[in-house]
């Protein structure tokens, strides 16, 4: 199984988590943390932490934004690499695909699934016709 | 047993039934039983385009559904959604063969008390739940696999009926 990690500003990543759960029901190894009062290099330090807490499991971080601090911080506690990876742009869509698809599909593939489900989410929704 | 979830959601279908209930319960189908919805082929569009394309979706009113229930293939595997406890127990009535209700969402609204975090009620709900307690049918809470479980039994009903002025 694949560890998440959402790493964002604010309380964004410790809601997603919590609204993957209401939607889900209780899910293990899929944590928020926040940025909010910490230094680059103080978060950082904590997605190390986090990252190597559990060495059996590979981890998926979900970041807010490309180029935000947590951004940052993630590259800086090198986390991108062979078992862990980073995506950026987190929405709900791609939380609620990772924890279906992650005891099945390996690390190698299940990144590149979830950017695709997160886009398709994106939508501009234009009424519906009558009849 | 090809109806595998009876469930009252006053949110129908939405993402605790598409994503958390059919990631466990992989059914074939949803059937939406709503009067109002059935009649109105807007909104039916709108709640049809909510379910992934891999999961069937029938809405109809209460008493197509009840024909559509009671024939059934065994083999398929259905999830049934209601509005409320009035609509399941029409349902029963109409002879339609439930193991278990789900009370998975009835939200809050005016003069309803709270029984769990996401089941109020009111004395019509109370009243319908009832008969279907009464027709051997056990209800339980649960908002999505995984959580615990609540037994909505005769004692919980009277409990919360207490409470009312």
């Amino acid at each position: 199984m694949i560890n998440g990690l959402v790493v964002t500003h604010g309380e964004l990543g410790v809601e997603l988590v919590s609204v993957v759960e209401m939607i889900m029901g209780p899910v293990s190894g899929l944590t928020g943390r926040s940025n909010s009062g910490k230094s680059v290099s103080e978060l950082a330090d904590e997605i190390k932490e986090l990252i190597s807490s559990d060495n059996d499991c590979d981890t998926i971080l979900f970041i807010d934004d490309f180029g935000g601090s947590c951004a940052n911080a993630a590259q800086l506690a090198g986390a991108a690499g062979s078992s862990t990876r980073i995506l950026t742009g987190v929405n709900l869509a791609m939380l609620l695909d990772f924890v279906t698809w992650r005891e099945t599909m390996p690390i190698d593939e299940l990144p590149r699934r979830l950017v695709e489900k997160g886009r398709q989410a994106i939508t501009s929704m234009g009424p519906v016709q009558e009849g | 047993m090809s109806l595998i979830l009876a469930r009252i959601d006053d949110r129908l279908i939405h993402g605790q039934v598409t994503v958390g209930w059919s990631r466990i319960l992989q059914p074939d189908q949803i059937v939406l039983c709503n009067d109002t919805i059935a009649a109105d082929p807007w909104q039916s569009k709108i709640y049809k385009s909510a379910v992934p394309p891999d999961i069937d979706v029938s809405i109809l009113n209460k008493e197509s559904a009840a024909v559509f229930l009671n024939n059934l293939p065994l083999e398929c595997k259905t999830i049934l959604l209601v509005e409320n406890p009035e609509d399941m127990f029409d349902l029963v009535r109409r002879g339609v063969k439930i193991d278990e209700v789900n009370a998975g969402g009835m939200h809050h609204s005016n003069s309803k008390y709270e029984m769990f975090e996401y089941v109020y009620v009111n004395r019509t709900d109370i009243a319908y739940l009832r008969r279907i307690l009464n027709s051997g049918i056990p209800v339980n809470a649960q908002s999505v696999p995984g959580v615990k479980i609540h037994t909505i039994d005769k004692l919980a009903l009277d409990a919360i009926e207490s409470i009312m002025p």
